[in-house]
């Protein structure tokens, strides 16, 4: 099921953030929603997921508008949403196996054994077997991220949201994250959003982007449109650094 | 902000904490988790107040005693009196409320600050439920046992001091412990660390929760701090009203 953003308004005291942002997130493909820092990528996904309130605009959920329902309305598709932090947002006081059992715990009635078959498979399926007994402060940045896509994933999300997925990682290691994002996506076919500004990322796992630019939809496309785009807005974007300005010139 | 717009807040932080849990058993874990923090962990440092404090308490009483016609129990009766209907309650609440206070307030603050709170609300988790209540319900069950075993001790500290320095006799100590003893002034005393209880949980977490994430460890640090000033003003003022009112 898609999520489909209409005209979408937010501002806090009296500055508008998003300025009437409309799009569709298509189901099955990782969705980004790229822009230079202060552009209004982090505001727009809080409230797509419902953490801020929009001033104007709706948010459907595969045709549920999300944002005219009551709280205790959004509940049941609020556990069909799981969000990967820039941060990870690990709860530091629960080991690796509680994180991940946690929304188990909460919005599920399995049996222990079976919140444990659960969590063991989702570990696995981001290579993280035997850390079941870690605790976030011992594991690298690398691997608390995957155990974020571990919890994101223990309810079976069909809506997949990941804020900066790579912050604070290394090229290769954000390899891995983007490709695991990626094939997460196509293994379950969910609605995968990607918040990012790493063009490593959007080269990589680009299937449907919205360029944002001082709150506005600026552009949109895939990551093959991207890199031949005459838009001079996202060609200082795409290619920030001067070596890159170069070998643009030397492309055309 | 002013003080209006955040009682309002308050109260609203308040009426969200008291909402059906999402699973009743998490409720009873998280409850016994918050027993082991919030009161478990401060018994040894109440411990050592109490014995020093009714220690000191009885030292004082007899050096301000020098008329030969006042006697000597009074040293047991006067320590028994301040020992229970203040010390034990007002002032042990108000240590806890600088160490427990600034430990919620820090960590729901930092919980926000790295976005746990987000991650709580995203899946559905009434966050301020699954946070504060159990941090409520524990304080309002462990803190009269603390204030209980804090009175007991403060009792056994005057009379070691006083008996091994030879300011008073046990017989005369204990005679002075019973004399003209009212139970109501127990329950008085509990009725007061009820109340405190409750605000030395809900301030500092009020503090935490609405902490502005943009600020980073600095705000968190003087949510801590606010929480801690908060929360003694509070437990002063409710100490005067339940005085007033349950005393005079």
């Amino acid at each position: 099921m898609s999520i489909i953003v209409n005209d979408i308004k937010k501002g806090f005291g009296g500055t508008e953030i998003l300025k009437g942002i409309s799009f569709e997130f298509e189901k099955g493909k990782t969705n980004l929603i790229i822009g230079q820092s202060g552009s209004g990528k982090s505001v727009l996904t809080k409230c797509i997921v419902g953490l801020y309130e929009v001033d104007e605009g709706e948010v459907i959920y595969g045709g549920e508008n999300f944002s005219g329902m009551s709280k205790s309305e959004r509940k049941h598709i609020r556990t069909q949403i799981g969000m990967l932090f820039q941060g990870s947002a690990l709860f530091d006081s629960y080991s690796v196996e509680e994180n991940v059992m946690f929304p188990l715990t909460m919005f599920s009635d399995m049996s222990k054994e079976e919140m444990l078959d659960r969590v063991n498979f989702c570990l696995k399926r981001v290579e993280l077997e035997n850390t079941n007994h870690l605790y976030p402060s011992e594991i690298s940045g690398g691997m608390q991220k995957r155990v974020a896509i571990a919890r994101a994933i223990a309810l079976n999300p069909q809506y997949l949201f990941c804020d900066e997925p790579n912050s604070g990682l290394d090229p290769k290691t954000s390899i891995v994250i983007d490709n695991l994002i990626y094939d997460l996506t196509k293994e379950y076919d969910i609605t995968t959003v990607v918040i990012t500004h790493d063009m490593n990322s959007v080269m990589e796992i680009g299937e449907n982007i919205m360029y944002i630019h001082e709150g506005e939809n600026w552009w949109t496309g895939d990551k093959h449109s991207i890199v031949t785009t005459d838009n001079e807005e996202i060609g200082s974007f795409v290619y920030a650094s001067a070596f890159m300005k170069q070998l643009r010139g030397k492309l055309n | 902000m002013n003080l209006f717009q955040h009682i309002g807040r308050f109260t609203l932080m308040i009426s969200l904490a008291f909402r059906k849990p999402e699973k009743w058993k998490v409720l009873r874990q998280n409850i016994i988790i918050e027993i082991n923090t919030i009161g478990i962990s401060s018994l040894s440092i109440v411990a050592l107040l109490s014995l020093f404090m009714g220690a000191v308490m009885v030292i004082q009483t007899a050096s301000n005693i020098d008329s030969v016609l006042i006697p000597a129990y009074t040293v047991g009766f006067a320590t028994r009196q301040s020992i229970i209907l203040e010390f034990s309650s007002t002032m042990i609440c108000l240590i806890l409320a600088g160490k427990v206070g600034s430990n919620i307030a820090s960590e729901i603050g930092t919980m926000k600050l790295t976005e746990q709170i987000d991650a709580l609300e995203v899946m559905g988790v009434n966050s301020i439920n699954h946070l504060v209540l159990p941090k409520i319900l524990a304080s309002l069950f462990i803190f009269p046992f603390i204030v209980l075993i804090s009175m007991g001790l403060g009792l056994i500290g005057g009379g070691l001091i006083g008996t091994q320095a030879g300011i008073i006799t046990l017989e005369k100590y204990i005679m002075g412990l019973q004399y003209y003893f009212e139970p109501f002034s127990i329950t008085y005393s509990l009725i007061k660390t009820l109340f405190f209880a409750f605000f030395i949980a809900t301030i500092p977490s009020y503090f935490g929760y609405y902490v502005n994430p943009s600020g980073g460890a600095l705000e968190v640090g003087r949510s801590g701090t606010k929480s801690v000033v908060a929360s003694s003003m509070i437990i002063l003022l409710i100490n005067l009203i339940i005085t007033y009112f349950l005393l005079l």
